[in-house]
């Protein structure tokens, strides 16, 4: 059929199928801003398109429905402020404004959410903080936690109406109201309501360290240097590309949890008008790997095939199809014939520890890691002893035991996982991915597809969020296959079905906890027992759950004698079942362990009637303390010991203790009450949390600055910025070093035949690994800068004889101390142009014998009904020793975003599957992520500390926000009933039946 | 796929196609469920143009047609609060500025809260040709059973303005799905009707009777099997009975 669509103002006809979406419409015609999340009901809203100046989804509209109607997408709205010799527009003062507050992360949902904001604002000038909510309550986001979001939309707001806003760009946010005085007993200021917060409190409070003050670059707001282009939506992802003959993938899935393919026929679908190619396990070779991304020698069993004679869950490939059209590729999909001899399944990971249980990974190609043991379902095991754990157990004076469970819950990015390959004219194959591990994809596909490593080219563009999940070699395999056998393009994206059915997830873990303590609180030994399920596949098995120990059985090593030689057991066994594999999620392993350890040392405060914060800093780890299981492990590899330069528990302890007015609420009774409704009840809790900061010897990032004619700098990095501003840090730390301001850096990230190695996007490792290999990148060209600048100097005479070292670099200027001065831009023609010519580049980069820790103290405040036990969290509070802030803006982003997926894991994200292995979450309406207008108040505090093993004193914090909600949410929930929930999330049905129980037990 | 997609100007031409054998051939209201991929081979006839994105009142009656969006119920001045409060939970604003009433309606589980609303408010549904009226309750147990549908299309959701409603729920998050909500609306006669939601295909009427007395054991009762793989049926009774109570106390009290 025809139709005629009118689009930001201009008229486009098109002869369409009836069926086709509006979506599909508008990038086809280059509209690339209208993003697709691949739900089918509109649930993420990341496509969301305005029609007659309403917010509506793309995705559940036909292109049909749109004619006669005024169709504006993101592409109308503003553009970049400087296009050369002809005027531009500007930025619309919404785009502004989510570029000036941070309200970007990896902003795949940005362009909905500014089209939400044109479409309220035009009806409301001065909408209330509500209303914002309300109206971005369709777009949903997992990066921001929608504090920024909600800002910047306010601050539009105000701009419009002629206001004058709060700048964002001064120096490090005085700390005027910090709390310092705090730690010394003075008053805690006055929480503020969260109403004020969205329009006042753009910037996070800070507790600067003193090497901090005198940065310029360092420690200050800036605007993230991807966000021009991620506000105006223009085409920065995996799949805004389009391609001659490009064919679309789809991938079979098995319908069955365990079974042997008997047969396979495809010869239907491959005569099927439109496929290009059908694959099934007899067309490909058999290469044995494993998914994890992770530096060579993978710590985890080989146990992996591209397409194997054998499914081992429900969701497992069986056959890849390639065709001119999707529908065309599912229409395929049906044609296949399979023939399966279904096997046993085991689904409960105790049972598949029996020897009687089915054995899941038979094939003669698998290969051992470690302790994993394919015989028994094994994919890893670890036993760790640190001290004499009997011993310590015989000197206490009392030992509490618990059992505790976490649920399997999916990374969520709103961008699937999607990947287009192609043969490039020197027969390379190229794979642009959005992947956190561009080089860890290019080495281990290698061997699957029959490729040596330089005949592959990976690119990684603008990624949609990760958090893990694409720490997966996941699906790129599958277009690269195609692509050999077809020779033609192929793309490839997961729909979100996909993504809950055949992605990776959270390891879900079962635990047992045994500790014994003085009756002061003193802890003299610890012990964990975890039970984790691996799923099908054992990517990530080992590390993950050794994390889980690493971590939450180190923070607490106990006091006194014990603290110089703690006591504590760490057991694990990491089994296969017949579930969707496990993998790397934001937090790996280390929110599992913390649900349980925090869980349960709040059960022993209270048991020995002591203050839960004062029981956690007496026994937590201090500044210049050996990190305990330094000594007993380290990611499967050689462990070293490590002391931890850096503490700043007890700070941020004490802060957030006083940002959240523990003193007056904890213990009140008052307080915990809600006038004039009996049945509800409040409640406040903690818990504390530490974390790593990439793997000592092996996480390592590299770097290449290069310098242009006019100053300014080409930085080139192997590093993934996902979302959470890591380019934008990099490049600060490199300004900070060449004195120059933070916009003469062109970013260029990530793309293995150009950017040097670097390991990836994981283990908390950016800021801190690749931001040493760019400040060694950058003083080397600044050496070189130094070297030039002084010569330039002397030949022009006029003064004292300047040596390179005497040279200073500011201000875009190299600098002799008597004034004397050359500008970059000399320096960069007389380098390339005029004399002694050359490149004034430098490539470095950056391992550390350390992973300093960073650390969080978590608090939350919950309202309970106790008649149905529904919960709402009112209140989130962090406060975090990341080590020195690079960015207020992007570094609260991060705390504000991480924390919120830690909301949901504590109360409403789980994974459950049936006696069949068949899930129940397949969409964004089932698994639930929280919302715009339904967040409770966030609050992020940084407590910096100066980590001296790296050039700028940073630590990590991408993941410590992940580890402690859950937990602290558990505990405000007995304070507030006596509800002890030991599985999360703590849902309406688990806190009624917990209440129960404890009604029970008082009768 | 969808092989037609039509967009007639009358009654007639709409009712017509919809009346044909072959191809299938569908209602299409905002679009957010037929434009889904899976299904193959039927036609839609998109409703937009034919005025049923009215709201107005008829005496104590609102009428809503069909084709009136979900934001548009929602913003309608004359609407009670918890009437306003189970739309704006039925979707998101991007869903409901496009969704209309009557989609929601004929598509919406267990876990709609309009229907459940729209339910305890026994609101009544018009159908063209002929424009035979029929309780949503009695006609929601016909969903998708084309054979006993009283018409091929809706035209209007009638319901009465002077029923006070209250509507409660549960869920996981306060903006999730519920797992249990009731709504329960009382007329001036001291009719008393309980709605529950939550699970199954749709929510379902749980009592119609002439006061509110026995209101918990309707609640329990409807409820006492209503177990999934998202709540126990234990749960499930308990809290629909809690929630009824709690309705019922509001509506008396307003």
């Amino acid at each position: 059929m025809n139709i005629t669509l009118q689009i930001n103002g201009v008229l486009l006809g098109a002869e369409i199928s009836p069926g086709l979406r509006l979506l599909d419409f508008l990038r086809m015609n280059g509209y690339y801003g209208a993003k697709d999340g691949g739900c089918e009901k509109g649930e993420c809203g990341a496509c969301a398109v305005l029609i007659d100046g309403k917010l509506v989804n793309s995705c559940t509209m036909l292109a049909a429905q749109a004619e006669g109607h005024d169709v504006h997408t993101i592409e109308s709205l503003g553009e970049h402020p400087v296009h050369g010799w002809k005027t531009s527009r500007g930025l619309d003062p919404i785009q502004q404004a989510f570029v000036e507050s941070g309200a970007i992360q990896c902003g795949y949902c940005t362009p909905a959410q500014v089209l939400a904001a044109k479409s309220l604002l035009e009806k409301d000038a001065n909408p209330s903080e509500a209303q914002v909510r309300e109206a971005l309550s369709g777009v949903l986001c997992r990066c921001t936690g929608y504090v920024k979001p909600v800002q910047a939309v306010l601050r539009a707001a105000a701009v419009l109406r002629g206001e004058s806003v709060p700048s964002i760009e001064g120096a490090i946010p005085a700390p005027e109201d910090w709390l310092a005085g705090s730690a010394q007993g003075e008053t805690p200021a006055t929480p503020t309501e969260p109403a004020e917060l969205a329009e006042t409190e753009v910037l996070p409070r800070i507790m600067v360290a003193p090497q901090t003050k005198a940065f310029t670059t360092v420690g200050h707001p800036e605007p993230k240097v991807d966000a021009l282009k991620l506000v105006q939506g223009k085409p920065a992802y995996a799949m805004d590309i389009e391609m001659r003959g490009m064919l679309i993938a789809k991938v079979l899935h098995s319908p069955v949890a365990h079974a042997r393919i008997r047969k396979i026929d495809a010869s239907k679908a491959r005569n099927l008008p439109g496929v290009a190619a059908v694959l099934t396990w007899q067309d490909l070779p058999r290469v044995v790997y494993s998914t994890a991304g992770q530096s060579d020698p993978i710590p985890g069993p080989l146990d992996t095939f591209s397409l194997d004679n054998k499914v081992r869950f429900v969701g497992d490939r069986v056959a890849f199809v390639a065709a001119e059209d999707e529908e065309t590729a599912n229409r395929a999909l049906e044609l296949i014939e399979v023939d399966y001899e279904e096997l046993p399944a085991v689904f409960d990971p105790a049972e598949a520890q029996s020897p009687q249980a089915p054995r899941i990974h038979d094939e003669p190609e698998y290969v051992n890691f470690g302790d994993s043991d394919a015989a028994h379902n094994l994919a890893a095991k670890i036993r760790i002893d640190i001290g004499d754990v009997e011993k310590g157990f015989a000197e206490a004076d009392r030992i509490f035991e618990g059992d505790y469970e976490v649920p399997k819950v999916q990374q969520t990015h709103i961008e699937p996982h999607a990947v287009v390959t192609y043969w490039d004219e020197d027969d390379r194959l190229v794979i642009r991915t959005s992947t956190q591990v561009p080089f860890h994809v290019r080495r281990q596909l290698a061997p699957v597809l029959g490729l040596p490593i330089k005949r592959i080219r990976v690119i990684k563009p603008r990624i949609g969020g990760g958090f893990g999940g694409k720490q997966e070699v996941l699906i790129d395999d599958v277009a690269a296959h195609l692509t050999i056998a077809t020779g033609r393009p192929v793309s490839f994206e997961y729909t979100r079905e996909e993504e809950f059915t055949a992605a990776r997830s959270r390891h879900p873990m079962r635990f047992h906890l045994r500790t014994g303590v003085k009756l002061d609180g003193t802890i003299t030994a610890n012990e964990m027992y975890a039970l984790s399920d691996t799923g099908a596949y054992g990517c990530h098995a080992l590390t993950v759950t050794g994390n889980t120990g690493h971590k939450a059985m180190a923070i607490y090593p106990g006091d006194g004698i014990y603290r110089k030689s703690p006591n504590i057991r760490f057991y694990a066994d990491i089994v296969y079942t017949n579930h969707p594999p496990a993998g790397a999620f934001r937090g790996y392993g280390v929110p599992q362990g913390f649900w349980a350890t925090e869980r349960h040392i709040e059960k022993i405060a209270h048991a020995l009637g002591l203050d839960p914060i004062e029981m956690r800093l007496k026994n937590a780890i201090r500044a210049g303390e050996l990190h305990p299981f330094s000594t007993a492990w380290s990611e499967g590899r050689e462990p070293k010991p490590e002391i931890l330069n850096t503490v700043g528990l007890e700070e941020c302890a004490r802060q957030g203790k006083a940002a959240v007015g523990w003193d007056q609420k904890y213990a009140n009774p008052e307080w915990h009450r809600v006038p004039g409704a009996p049945a509800l009840r409040k409640g406040i809790g903690v818990a504390l949390a530490m974390h790593g900061t990439a793997i000592p010897y092996v996480d390592m990032g590299g770097a290449s600055i290069k310098m242009n004619e006019d100053g300014s700098f080409n930085l080139l990095i192997g590093a993934t910025d996902l979302g959470t501003g890591s380019d934008t840090v990099l490049a600060q730390m490199a300004a900070e070093v060449l004195g120059v301001p933070l916009e003469d850096f062109q970013v260029y990230s990530s793309d293995t035949d150009f950017t040097p190695f670097d390991k990836g996007a994981y283990a908390s490792s950016t800021t801190y690994i690749s931001g040493g290999a760019v400040t060694r990148a950058a003083r080397l060209v600044a050496e070189r800068i130094c070297i030039r600048a002084a010569h330039m100097l002397n030949s022009r005479g006029g003064g004292v004889e300047v040596k390179p070292g005497e040279i200073t670099l500011a201000g875009r200027k190299a600098y002799a101390p008597d004034g004397r001065e050359v500008t970059f831009s000399e320096v960069g023609y007389n380098s390339l142009h005029h004399e002694d010519q050359e490149q004034i580049m430098a490539v470095a980069s950056f391992v550390s014998p350390l992973s300093p820790a960073p650390f969080a103290a978590q608090f939350a405040e919950v309202t309970v009904d106790t008649g149905t036990g529904q919960v709402w969290v009112d209140k989130l509070v962090i406060a975090v020793d990341g080590g020195v802030i690079v960015n207020p803006l992007t570094a609260s982003g991060q705390i504000e975003g991480g924390v919120t997926q830690a909301l949901g894991y504590a109360v409403s994200e789980e994974m459950k599957y049936d006696e069949k292995g068949r899930p129940r979450e397949r969409d964004l309406n089932q698994y639930h992520i929280f919302r715009a207008n339904e967040m409770p108040e966030l609050r992020a505090l940084f407590v910096e500390t100066y980590e001296p093993s790296h050039p700028f004193g940073v630590k990590a914090l991408a993941e410590i926000p992940m580890d402690a909600a859950a937990p602290a949410v558990g505990n405000a929930i007995a304070d507030a009933c006596g509800a002890q929930v030991d599985v999360n999330p703590a849902t309406p049905e688990r806190i009624w039946k917990a209440l129960q129980s404890a009604a029970a037990a008082e009768k | 796929m969808i092989s037609e997609y039509h967009r007639p100007r009358t009654m007639e031409t709409a009712l017509t196609l919809l009346g044909r054998s072959q191809p299938l051939t569908y209602p299409l209201g905002g679009g957010t469920v037929l434009s889904r991929p899976g299904r193959r081979g039927y036609a839609v006839v998109d409703l937009q143009d034919l005025g049923l994105n009215h709201i107005d009142e008829q005496g104590i009656s609102l009428r809503v047609g069909a084709a009136a969006t979900l934001q548009a119920f929602f913003e309608y001045p004359e609407i009670q609060s918890d009437l306003r409060e189970a739309i704006r939970r039925e979707a998101t604003t991007n869903l409901r500025n496009v969704a209309t009433t009557a989609g929601a309606l004929v598509s919406g589980d267990g876990s709609s809260t309009l229907i459940t609303a729209l339910l305890a408010l026994d609101a009544h549904l018009a159908w063209a040709p002929g424009e035979k009226e029929i309780a949503l309750g009695e006609w929601l147990p016909l969903r998708g059973r084309p054979e006993m549908q009283p018409g091929r299309l809706i035209t209007t959701i009638t319901l009465a303005l002077n029923v006070r409603l209250a509507f409660m729920a549960v869920s996981r998050s306060p903006e999730d799905r519920p797992v249990v909500c009731a709504a329960v609306g009382r007329w001036p006669s001291g009719r008393t009707r309980l709605a529950l939601g939550g699970y199954g295909e749709a929510p379902t009427t749980a009592m119609d009777g002439p006061d509110g007395s026995g209101i918990e054991d309707a609640a329990r009762f409807a409820y006492s099997h209503a177990g999934d793989e998202w709540a126990s049926s234990e749960y499930r009774a308990q809290i629909a009975s809690t929630l009824a109570l709690r309705c019922l106390r509001q509506v008396e009290e307003s």
